[in-house]
């Protein structure tokens, strides 16, 4: 992969604070790539903007030169939807946590999803708390030891594809952090996709979940993409291998298309002369006509 | 009419049509170029219950409903009950005689005529509008013109009804109440619907609010206008998705706005903090409700006066502000939006539902609204959070070839997070200053009202303001009103000669927020404070006894 050796201009100033072998290198890396392949495709970095949320995952705002907006923990795809609703002409492309969009800030996911936002969403899926010492995340598996669950987690994991299917997501698809070109493509293929893109990337915590050799033996790419939804759903649930690619692409119309009916917030913003005199217009409206 | 305001009042059940025979009235008096002041009081629940609608209306300006009513109609028996009394001087009260068989008042059959219409039990407001264009002298040819604009939809049906309980109401009613007129015809605003202008007026780009009483009248007039003016409206998933969208909507450059009561606001300020750090401009309406908790949703407090003056964790520049009008809704609201955007703060509009949802006949001028401005880039090497001498960093929009960094870490000036000990003090103190530059910013402003300049003074502020210039009005007392706009900055520069000072002062507090207040930043320590928290606003006759009685 040429792109990868470029000189690399999207780095910063910011010192690293992954640990080494971490997951999140290989998202790192895939998302550089795919910032310089969509310039290929159309979408000057210019126009591409990130959000992220708080946790390990996080980083990745600091790491890399591209504007955009470092959220709170859970909220970011909170975030991305404002950003795209006030100029829907912005690529937004969210990095989120497994914990942090499925925990705290589920309720944005599901939302988000449910009214196909045109914006993209990478869950740095680690299983687990990192930044905050291991604790058990929404997608730990039951009997996991953690700081705050040292008899074994007692719940069962969500899962993030079937979640993201159910809730209307309209690109859905699974990654893994150490198959970065194949990820690239994915979050290209994902900030591309008009409507709700999630991408679920299994991404080892080397610290406290090395998921590695379980990630080695059962990921593995997609024989062909499901034709339907309902064979989407079900390769999603399978437990005894972990497939990776696209599952899942529908075609509808985005939430910002939908309520926006071409309006650009920003773009359309008014003159102080012709917004007064609308406002005018809507005083005369309240005058009693006989 | 003992006095220079007529007053209507018409109560029924909810869904009967009660605040739509309100506004009726309230709008053919605005017509015959009359003063309005519409309050609706009414029930969380959407059918049953009691609700009821006051419009007092003077050839001055009214700046509050009266309880003790010219003419009350009640629609059905537990109106006339409770209302029956509440009558002015030479007042009437005309009543259901299908519900109510005897008693004082004029009776008419309201629900038995109706009742020869589909729809019956919804038509029953029209009898309050065909009374009172009885009561108020309209021939037939008036009443049915006011019936058909009024109640256009099955207007024929509408028109029948309201001929019948107008002839029947005529022979007792009849030019009963013969008001003058003749001035100007001015439009009749809410005061959720003057913020909605105001901030429209100050170039807002989108707004984004999950409903809750007493704002949610704000969500559906801005949703109901967003392709007139050009905005988008947003209803999110909840007022935490609400105030994070705003955010990132400003990120991108959009004047943002958000509203909601007590408890959407516990849940934006999270998001209030992180506005607060990233150094985004934001503009929130806190519509107060009776509280704590779900409190009682339909009624109004000025309770959260001290949540809205601390809305977050850290510290972080906040402009409070709460209109004592719904003129002053307007300018306020354009005003705080431009506010926002000049310092890159959190401003906080704070109202009561007895303004956001009570009517008046106002006059508003959107040229001579604030206009809210982004302190622009002016070129060269991009930070977000550069160095400043008034602590605002000049703002880039994306797409832009520079690097632009928004970040709720603490971070350095190019947005990067940070845990450096220089930074963060630094960047604090970046912060803080523009608690300074907000202040000179205000000091420009009209931050505090004076109404007269003699007798003792009286302290107050928000919507209770107008119900203390009514009731000095009503009791024809002597007093000078003063009435801090701005809350924080606390405007201790407009109020210097009052500092030692024991005033009365009157809120919709339970504690007494506001008298509290005055006295840690204003050294203005209440002689007496006259507090309200029943829900409903004060009364102005109630209002001028008790004002009387703190002033002996």
């Amino acid at each position: 992969m040429d792109t990868m050796k470029a000189k690399d201009d999207l780095a910063t100033t910011a010192g690293m604070a992954w640990c080494p072998g971490c997951g999140n290198f290989g998202i790192l890396d895939a998302f550089k790539a795919a910032v310089r392949l969509l310039e290929e495709r159309g979408v000057p970095r210019e126009r591409l903007v990130m959000a992220a949320g708080i946790g390990q995952h996080g980083k990745i705002f600091d790491y890399t030169a591209l504007s955009g907006f470092y959220s709170l923990h859970g909220r970011a795809i909170a975030t991305a939807q404002g950003i795209k609703l006030a100029n829907p002409d912005l690529a937004v492309i969210t990095f989120v946590g497994d914990g942090d969009t499925m925990g705290e800030g589920i309720e944005h996911l599901i939302f988000a999803a449910k009214r196909n936002s045109d914006i993209t969403v990478v869950v740095h899926d680690n299983g687990v708390y990192a930044l905050t010492t291991g604790q058990r995340a929404p997608t730990s598996a039951r009997g996991y030891r953690g700081p705050s669950t040292p008899h074994g987690n007692v719940e069962d994991p969500l899962n993030p594809l079937v979640l993201a299917l159910e809730a209307g997501a309209t690109f859905v698809a699974r990654g893994y952090s150490a198959r970065k070109k194949e990820l690239a493509d994915l979050m290209v293929e994902g900030v591309l996709h008009k409507g709700f893109s999630f991408i679920d990337v299994l991404q080892p915590c080397v610290t406290f979940n090395n998921t590695y050799a379980t990630y080695e033996r059962l990921a593995e790419p997609l024989g062909g993409e499901p034709r339907t939804f309902e064979e989407a759903l079900t390769l999603a649930r399978r437990q005894d291998r972990l497939p990776l690619g696209v599952f899942y692409r529908g075609d509808k119309p985005s939430h910002e298309e939908s309520l926006l009916a071409g309006l650009n917030p920003v773009a359309a913003h008014p003159s102080r002369d012709e917004r007064a005199a609308r406002v005018a217009g809507l005083i005369a409206g309240s005058v009693k006509q006989p | 009419m003992s006095r220079d305001v007529f007053t209507f009042l018409v109560g029924g059940k909810a869904g009967e049509g009660v605040k739509k025979a309100g506004s009726t009235a309230a709008g053919h008096l605005a017509l015959m170029g009359r003063h309005v002041f519409q309050m609706d009081d009414y029930q969380s629940l959407i059918k049953g219950g009691h609700n009821f609608s006051v419009v007092s209306s003077s050839v001055r300006a009214v700046t509050s409903h009266y309880m003790r009513a010219d003419l009350v109609v009640a629609l059905d028996a537990l109106s006339y009950d409770l209302h029956h009394e509440h009558l002015a001087d030479g007042g009437v009260v005309v009543y259901n005689s299908d519900q109510v068989s005897d008693g004082p008042g004029v009776g008419l059959p309201m629900t038995s005529e109706a009742a020869k219409y589909p729809s019956a039990e919804l038509r029953v407001g029209v009898a309050g509008a065909a009374a009172l264009a009885a009561a108020l002298g309209l021939d037939r040819g008036a009443m049915q013109t006011l019936i058909a604009r009024e109640y256009a939809r099955d207007v024929e049906n509408n028109i029948a009804y309201a001929g019948a309980i107008y002839d029947a109401a005529v022979p007792a009613l009849g030019g009963r109440f013969r008001l003058e007129g003749g001035g100007a015809v001015m439009p009749i605003v809410s005061g959720n619907e003057a913020i909605g202008l105001g901030a429209a007026a100050a170039g807002l780009d989108a707004y984004f609010a999950y409903p809750m009483t007493p704002s949610s009248s704000l969500l559906h007039f801005l949703a109901a206008h967003d392709r007139d003016l050009g905005i988008a409206v947003v209803h999110a998933e909840s007022e935490i998705a609400v105030a994070n969208m705003a955010i990132g909507a400003a990120f991108a450059g959009a004047r943002s706005m958000v509203g909601t009561s007590g408890g959407g606001f516990a849940l934006m300020v999270e998001a209030l903090s992180l506005a607060g750090m990233t150094e985004a401009p934001i503009l929130c309406l806190l519509g107060q409700r009776s509280g704590p908790s779900t409190g009682v949703p339909t009624y109004t407090e000025q309770g959260d006066l001290g949540f809205a003056l601390n809305p977050g964790h850290g510290e972080f520049p906040t402009i409070v502000a709460s209109p004592g009008s719904v003129e002053e809704a307007f300018r306020l609201s354009a005003e705080l939006l431009a506010l926002v955007w000049c310092c890159q703060a959190v401003g906080i509009l704070l109202s009561e539902k007895h303004l956001t949802e009570s009517s008046m006949t106002v006059r508003l001028d959107p040229t001579q609204a604030a206009w809210a401005e982004p302190v622009g880039h002016p070129g060269g090497a991009y930070a977000r959070y550069a160095e400043t001498p008034d602590g605002v960093s000049p703002l880039a929009f994306p797409p832009s070839r520079e690097v632009i960094k928004w970040n709720s870490y603490e971070h350095d000036a190019a947005g990067i997070t940070t845990e450096h000990a220089g930074d963060i003090a630094r960047m604090h103190d970046k912060r803080l200053r523009k608690t300074e530059t907000i202040r000179r910013a205000v000091e420009r402003l009209t931050a505090v009202n004076q109404y007269g300049d003699k007798g003792p003074v009286i302290f107050t502020y928000g919507s209770t303001t107008m119900s203390v210039l009514e009731a000095i009005h009503a009791g024809g007392i002597e007093a000078t009103v003063v009435q801090p706009v701005y809350l924080r900055p606390f405007p201790d520069w407009a109020l210097y000669e009052h500092r030692g000072s024991s005033p009365v002062v009157v809120e919709q507090s339970a504690g007494g927020q506001f008298a509290r207040l005055l006295a840690e930043k204003g050294d203005i320590r209440a002689k007496t404070v006259i507090r309200r928290y029943d829900g409903r606003p004060f009364d102005p006759d109630e209002l001028a006894a008790e004002i009387k009685s703190a002033l002996k």
